[in-house]
This record gives structure tokens, sequence and C-alpha cells, in this order.
């Protein structure tokens, strides 16, 4: 006999236990409400404000590198932007001075 | 779920959103009879049903934010239940053996009497056979006995079922054939014992 047929030792015995009432409250115990909404949204602030402080700092760190990177390359940025007369022995440079003349 | 009529479920998810914690408190106080009667039914050994509400809980405001009203929210409630109670299940990687000698004097005479006649159980043996069918339950792997008890206790429908839990009608109907395959061999094992 098979589990599903009315007549199994299971159904007769899911039958008497669906017959036990179950009279316990469902409604939430006192303050369990209160307490619940006030985890759930405290969790949620402590989420968002980590995540402000890890992108500020990252947005300090960040600025801090682009200094000193700015620093130590300082001579090659202002180079690039004063010397703009041909290199000499550059390819480039010959065969437009060549085609000038 | 008392008052389902007046309760505006729409509005209280906008407030709550916009992180009203009154308007959290009024979704719990809503929402709780739905999900502690699947912690109930679901319960697993050494766990407070409160604790498992309130984790349950926990995890709803967490994905609050994910919820796009493809289906009604205390089905998606539901399911975020249904998943956590299993999880627990699952957490509990023995499973107690079902033996006569464990059961009490009424849960023992429930069950010779079941399986030597095809009478039905008194009224009054409802509480053994609630306890026996409970520790039968607890022998099945946590989904399986998931699908039995809201098929053979709960009487709910495939389509119910997987309203509740998020699965499809195959993969239902897969896990009540492995159950009650499980438990049909748990009875002839039964049967051999007592016999023996």
């Amino acid at each position: 006999m098979n589990p599903s047929d009315s007549r199994h030792p299971w159904q007769r015995l899911a039958a008497a236990a669906r017959r036990l009432p179950d009279d316990r409250d469902t409604a939430a115990p006192y303050g369990f409400a209160t307490r619940v909404a006030a985890l759930a949204m405290a969790s949620e602030r402590v989420r968002v404000s980590l995540l402000e402080r890890f992108s500020l700092r990252a947005m300090g760190i960040a600025c801090l590198l682009m200094v000193a990177i700015f620093a130590a390359n300082y001579s090659a940025i202002a180079g690039a932007f004063t010397d703009d007369s041909l290199v000499p022995g550059d390819p480039v440079a010959e065969m437009l001075d060549g085609s000038g003349s | 779920m008392a008052d389902d009529q007046s309760f505006d479920l729409a509005g209280c998810l906008d407030r709550v959103r916009q992180r009203d914690q009154a308007a959290a408190r009024e979704l719990v106080e809503h929402l709780h009879p739905l999900v502690i009667r699947i912690v109930r039914s679901h319960l697993p050994r050494r766990v407070a049903e409160e604790d498992l509400a309130q984790e349950i809980f926990m995890k709803m405001f967490t994905r609050i934010g994910q919820y796009q009203g493809a289906v009604p929210f205390p089905h998606w409630v539901s399911r975020i239940a249904v998943t956590t109670c299993i999880d627990h299940l699952r957490a509990q990687k023995r499973r107690p053996e079902f033996r006569w000698a464990d059961l009490s004097e009424n849960e023992a005479e429930v069950l010779d009497s079941v399986m030597t006649n095809e009478n039905d159980v008194a009224a009054n043996d409802s509480f053994a056979a609630h306890e026996l069918v409970h520790k039968l339950l607890g022998q099945l792997k946590p989904d399986d006995r998931l699908v039995i008890q809201y098929l053979d206790l709960e009487q709910k429908t495939i389509a119910e079922i997987c309203a509740l839990t998020g699965w499809n009608t195959s993969l239902v109907k897969v896990r009540a054939f492995r159950a009650r395959r499980k438990l049909r061999k748990l009875f002839e094992e039964l049967k051999r014992k007592e016999r023996s």
C-alpha cells in the first residue's frame, strides 16, 4: 500500500494529527515587533554609514595618491607643456624638416 | 493577519522603504501570524520559534529593496520563511533514528494499531498521532518533509505549495514521491522490527 492511499497507516496518522486543534496565539508577543523593527532599521543605518565611511576614506586616499604622483612627475609634466621643439634625431622630425626645405 | 482588508500593505511597504520604523513595526505585526505558522510547522529541534521568526523578519527587511511585486508580498515573505526553516533543518545534519523503544506507551499503541488494523485513530489519540507524525517527518530530508507536510497535514494543493515555496510543479511532485517512498520503507521497516 502506498502512503498516498487514504487507508495507509501514514494517512490515518496524518488525519488524526490534523484533528488536533492548534489554539496557540499567532499574534506577535509584546515588544517583538518594536524590537525587530528597531533592529532592522539600525542594521540598515550601520550598513549605510559603513559604506559612507569607506567611500570617503577611499576618496581621501585617491586624492593623496594623485597629489603624490603629480609631485613626483612635476618636471616631466611641466616639460611637456613648455618644450614644443622637435627632438633632434627623431625620424619624423627629420622627415618634416626635409620636406620643408 | 486578522485585518487583511483594512491593512494598507502597499502604503506600509512604501513607508518602510523610506525607513519609517513605525511602519516596520506595523508590517511585522501584520505578517507575524503568517510567519509564525510556517515556523511552528517546520521548527527544527532546539530552535526557539521567536528566534527563527526574528531571523526571518530581519532577512525580509534586508531584502525588501529586491521585492519587485511579481508575487504577492505575503508569498514573497513565506518563501523567505520556508527557505530559512529549511536551512535550519539542513544544519541539523543528524536525524534521530526512529525506534520503537523511543516512543511513549501511547504513541507505541497508536502506531501498532494503525499498522495492524484499518481503523481510524481514536479522537483522544490525536496528540499521540501528532507526535508520531512529527517523529516520522523527522526522518525525511528537509525539502521532502516540507512538501509532504504541506500536502498531507495542511492539505495544500501542488499549486499552493509552488506559490509558497517558489518551486516548480515537477520539483514538488518529485519531492512528494521521494518522501512517500521513504515513508513506505519506514513503515515496512517498523513492521519488520515489530514482528522480530
